[in-house]
């Protein structure tokens, strides 16, 4: 089912999965930040 | 409004119609009007998901929500991007390689007609009326803090939009969507530059986030964990937003045709899944300078007067109760005290501020309190940031951020009038009347939207004659329904093994089990916050039909050979 045909290609990347480890990772950035902010300012 | 401001708000308006007629020129047939050919490119999906998830009250409730009870909301999205990339594993690639038109003409492949029906009904019922409801929600705010008469704004904000959307079809709400955003991003950037040029000399942003901290307004992350364990009832938390939110937007973005239509229209796999992925990195940090917005209004109102309630229609209907001559008392005493805490905001005297905090919360309560005694509404959340828009932000500007709140209800409301349309016309009309010619369908099509776009203005309308009981309602419809809806997808798509009558004799009794979960939590018995009923349902869906199949082998199991 995620066979990747080459109209399926990920641009930027060799894979798609880099860009859903990116997504992933920046959520998980923004979730620190946003910890820092509460702390920094609470 | 003054003169300037409705040529800004009538201009803008009026030109988003025209480039949607102008634009909304496509071949005549279902390809055309609902899927735009499918020659989107990644970027008119992104804005178009965007645009169909941001209604008109994300722009005026959002920063209210940051104003009283600080930035924790954004929890709520964090869900969002790890089922972005869910959707693209799996759903995008199932959904484009079938060529469907409506997510459940896929249930009907997988499994029968009968999931199909069920599952397009349930959408049909619950977002025609939901989006009576947000047509309704901004107009009520609008009419009330500018004196509109509530039936036309219910038909200029739900109404005009059917010109374009009607005619044009899938592109035409693609492209305006696309226009729609570009404004409301840029209204949305003035209205934060002018809160910030409007702060006393020496209160730049940095202050102002130490002063919205001080208040509590930057509690952005909360875990709902305290010394009595975790709070389920807790809306908006790390696990409620992570889980919570994660199988909600799951829900939303892979089963809600409003939006699965958007990305249908992609040119391929690759486009559709790139707009998808953009949401998931776009959306948390749009959501938080919006929420930013409102602890920046926070500051603003520590070194300006605030209003004792934000929603003066409300005000004016207890200037005419029979709380009159007390009101006139409090506004006075309430004056007296907002002028003193300006002052002792820069003096040393910390311990007299806290006082005069005190003093002040305590009018703001009880005028609340009163307004709930006469049987008005006493949450002025949604009237936050409209209110200071109207007081402090100059002529013309007030309505660009005026044009900014239609705007973004048209966006919202034509991708849903175009889905709504072409789930009746594909998952019943197609499938249950005679066939007929691609042109008669085109101009069913058309008049499908229509009719679905009256009934929306209804809806509106009968919600404002009922009040708060149909919102609610509506709003616990769809908390209701979307975790059994995605437990069906999800078995469609991980649960080979399971067929068409387990996992719809499942999705009927776990629907009677949350409603029942619902009941016991609106009584207190169960604290559970609405975000988990999205959980509940989907494993539920998943758990049972599982048991169900492995109980009774004999039932069918549909297209099992499928890939």
């Amino acid at each position: 089912m995620t066979e990747e045909t080459q109209e399926d290609e990920a641009p930027l990347f060799k894979r798609w999965s880099v860009w859903y480890t990116l997504v992933i990772g920046f959520l998980i950035l923004l979730i620190l930040v946003f910890y820092f902010i509460t702390k920094k300012f609470s | 409004m003054s003169r300037p401001d409705w040529i800004v708000l009538v201009l803008t308006l009026l030109g988003i119609i025209a480039y949607g007629l102008y634009k909304g020129r496509t071949s005549r047939d279902l390809d055309g009007y609902f899927l735009a050919n499918r020659m989107v490119p990644w970027y008119m999906v992104l804005l178009g998901i965007m645009g169909t998830q941001a209604s008109a009250v994300t722009f005026l409730s959002a920063p209210g929500q940051a104003y009283t009870q600080g930035m924790g909301f954004v929890q709520y999205y964090f869900g969002l991007p790890l089922a972005m990339v869910v959707l693209c594993i799996t759903f995008v690639p199932a959904f484009h390689r079938l060529k469907i038109y409506t997510a459940y003409e896929f249930l009907e492949q997988r499994f029968d007609l009968k999931t199909r029906t069920l599952t397009s009904f349930l959408f049909l019922l619950q977002r025609g009326l939901s989006t009576g409801i947000s047509i309704s929600a901004p107009s009520i705010i609008l009419s009330s803090l500018l004196g509109w008469d509530i039936v036309w704004t219910n038909i200029f904000m739900g109404g005009l939009l059917i010109i374009y959307t009607m005619t044009g079809g899938a592109k035409a709400v693609a492209y305006t969507q696309q226009l729609q955003l570009i404004i409301i991003f840029g209204g949305m950037f003035i209205a934060g530059y002018m809160v910030i040029h409007r702060l006393p000399e020496g209160v730049g942003i940095s202050e102002a986030l130490h002063i919205g901290g001080k208040a509590g307004k930057l509690n952005i992350i909360t875990t709902g964990i305290s010394s009595k364990g975790f709070d389920w009832n807790d809306r908006y938390n790390l696990f409620s937003g992570i889980i919570g939110g994660f199988f909600l937007a799951l829900s939303y973005f892979g089963t809600d045709q409003s939006q699965v239509g958007r990305y249908l229209t992609a040119r391929s796999v690759t486009e559709s899944r790139l707009g998808l992925l953009m949401n998931g990195l776009v959306k948390v940090p749009m959501q938080f300078l919006i929420l930013l917005l409102g602890v920046l209004v926070f500051t603003f109102y520590q070194f300006n007067k605030e209003p004792v309630f934000f929603n003066k229609s409300q005000i004016d209907l207890l200037a005419s109760s029979k709380y009159k001559d007390s009101l006139v008392v409090l506004e006075k005493a309430y004056e007296a005290t907002e002028s003193a805490r300006i002052v002792s905001q820069s003096s040393p005297q910390q311990q007299q501020l806290k006082a005069i905090e005190e003093k002040k919360a305590g009018y703001k309560a009880t005028v609340k309190r009163w307004l709930k005694d006469i049987g008005a509404d006493n949450n002025d959340t949604n009237y936050i940031f409209l209110r200071f828009v109207v007081d402090y932000l100059p002529k013309g500007l007030v309505g660009l951020l005026i044009a900014v709140i239609f705007l973004a209800a048209w966006g919202s409301i034509a991708a849903t009038l175009n889905s709504l349309a072409s789930c009746t016309i594909v998952d019943f009309h197609k499938r249950y009347a005679r066939p007929t010619s691609k042109e008669k369908e085109y101009r069913l099509s058309r008049m499908y939207t229509l009719f679905w776009g009256i009934f929306c203005v209804a809806v509106a309308q009968l919600a404002y004659n009922l009040g708060n009981s149909l919102i609610e309602a509506v709003n616990v419809l769809g908390s209701l329904f979307y975790g059994v809806i995605l437990g069906i997808f999800l078995v469609a798509f991980y649960r080979k093994r399971v067929g068409a009558t387990a996992v719809f004799i499942s999705a009927i009794i776990v629907e009677a089990g949350v409603i029942f979960l619902n009941i016991l939590s609106k009584k207190g018995i169960v604290p559970l916050s609405f975000l988990w009923f999205n959980v509940v349902g989907a494993i539920g869906v998943i758990l049972l039909s599982e048991v169900i199949q492995i109980c009774s082998p004999k039932l069918n199991i549909r297209d099992k050979d499928k890939p």
